[in-house]
């Protein structure tokens, strides 16, 4: 993978600098191209995934009216954006609310896992003590590849819960793992890049369920 | 691995991003004063009383960053649902940082304590960051107040991922620029050696002989506080010359 190097801006100075004017403005130029990169990779994403959200979204609303609850899960950053998952499904600035869950917050649950079996399974095992066939299995990777993302979804799908995984890079394995039903690639290999897509297709994926279940319980 | 994308080049013209005029610029500045407290030993210390997963991931960008060989820094987050004050003024040291994001109360209501701990930064001796959207702070209510414009609360915390994103990056271009990492002379808006000095003091206790002992960004001292109505501990002062000169509660409730 190519390291997104802070380095490649900026050559090496010596330790005598001591005018922070040309540093400053170079640092603003490096954010504004980069804010701007975020935000063509933002509506690149959103644009390609449309249907895909749409699909995804109208999935969700059946489990939701069928009682199902939202399992959110993942690693580092991606574990922060479980929460935000469970955050905009429970606590919407809009609509209903809908039961959601982030497998990451019970740090009793998480260490007691770890320490007993191993990390691989700190989701699975959450899963199978709540997952229900009505239920939903969010999981979210930069990478694709993390292997305790692989195993639950591999739980979910055996529990009849509907498996939607979010990943960076061309998928990784997520992408080619056959109990996930569906994968919302953003193409990019960066990992910052790639979680700020991420964070967007939260919200749409958030919204395309709030447009369907309404619809329903409106009818 | 195989990419099927192009979206690794060199970002275009910028511009089209929706932030507040002045947010790279902030940035910027901001980074370079993170990069100096890291340097120096500070820690730190994210909040987000609204949002508490962002909190979380500024903590796991600078202790564990996902470009490896990147430094670990000290970050930590404040537990949440604590009192952010109290909690805050328990652990920070002089020369540590406090990022919070957060919105102003009363749309955010977690912005009223919030702008509590911004205010005693300077007592405390911390460098105060505050990222958020909406109803931007008056002036100086922090040190780094980094702004966006919208309303819309899920078009905001898409970009707080951003704008903590840039500030990781650009706080660790800093550390390449070792010469910038000594705070620059007299930066002060004060000049100590000319002893026009006006410290903001927080109040630890009051004796009853009109003295108080009081909490600077220099640790803790005694002072004369018959000049001013007898303070509460937690008030801020201002401390000239060993007395404490005005209260900067007045007009608060």
């Amino acid at each position: 993978m190519s390291p997104e190097a802070t380095d490649f801006l900026y050559p090496f100075i010596e330790g005598d600098e001591r005018d922070s004017v040309s540093l400053l403005a170079d640092l603003s130029a490096s954010a504004e191209a980069k804010w701007a990169h975020s935000e063509r990779l933002r509506q690149e994403t959103l644009a390609r995934c449309d249907d895909q959200l749409a699909t995804i979204g109208e999935a969700m609303a059946r489990r939701f009216e069928a009682g199902g609850q939202l399992f959110a899960f993942g690693n580092g950053g991606s574990a922060t954006d479980a929460d935000d998952v469970a955050q905009v499904f429970t606590r919407p600035p809009r609509g209903e609310p809908l039961p959601a869950r982030s497998l990451v917050t019970d740090h009793a649950v998480l260490t007691a896992l770890s320490n007993d079996i191993g990390f691989d399974v700190v989701f699975s095992r959450q899963l199978e003590a709540h997952g229900g066939p009505d239920d939903i299995a969010v999981g979210l990777s930069t990478s694709g590849n993390s292997e305790n993302l692989l195993v639950a979804f591999r739980q979910a799908a055996k529990r009849g819960m509907l498996t939607v995984g979010l990943a960076g890079y061309d998928g990784g394995q997520m992408a080619r793992c056959d109990e996930l039903q569906h994968c919302l690639v953003v193409r990019s290999d960066s990992v910052h890049r790639i979680q700020e897509s991420q964070a967007a297709l939260i919200h749409a994926l958030w919204s395309a369920v709030q447009s369907e279940y309404q619809a329903k319980g409106a009818a | 691995m195989t990419l099927t994308h192009a979206d690794t080049g060199a970002a275009g013209a910028g511009g089209d991003g929706p932030y507040e005029q002045g947010l790279t610029e902030d940035l910027a500045r901001a980074a370079l004063a993170l990069a100096r407290r890291f340097h120096a030993g500070g820690t730190m210390w994210c909040a987000s009383p609204s949002w508490t997963f962002h909190a979380h991931h500024v903590a796991v960008e600078f202790v564990h960053p996902v470009i490896m060989g990147k430094r670990a820094l000290p970050a930590v987050v404040v537990p949440p649902g604590a009192d952010l004050v109290a909690s805050l003024r328990a652990t920070v040291r002089p020369g540590d940082m406090v990022v919070v994001v957060a919105g102003t109360a009363p749309s955010d209501p977690g912005g009223a304590d919030v702008a509590e701990v911004m205010r005693r930064g300077p007592a405390w001796g911390v460098e105060t960051v505050w990222i958020g959207a909406g109803t931007r702070p008056p002036a100086g209510a922090a040190d780094h107040v980094l702004w966006l414009g919208t309303d819309d609360p899920l078009v905001a915390s898409e970009q707080f991922v951003r704008i903590y994103h840039l500030l990781w990056e650009l706080t660790h271009v800093c550390f390449e620029h070792s010469g910038l990492l000594q705070p620059d002379l007299c930066e002060e808006e004060v000049c100590i050696t000319c002893s026009d000095e006006g410290r903001t003091a927080e109040v630890v206790a009051v004796d009853q002989g009109g003295d108080a002992v009081v909490r600077t960004a220099e640790g803790r001292e005694r002072i004369d506080v018959s000049l001013i109505d007898p303070p509460r501990p937690g008030d801020l002062v201002l401390v000239h010359a060993g007395s404490a000169i005005a209260s900067l509660e007045e007009g608060r409730s």
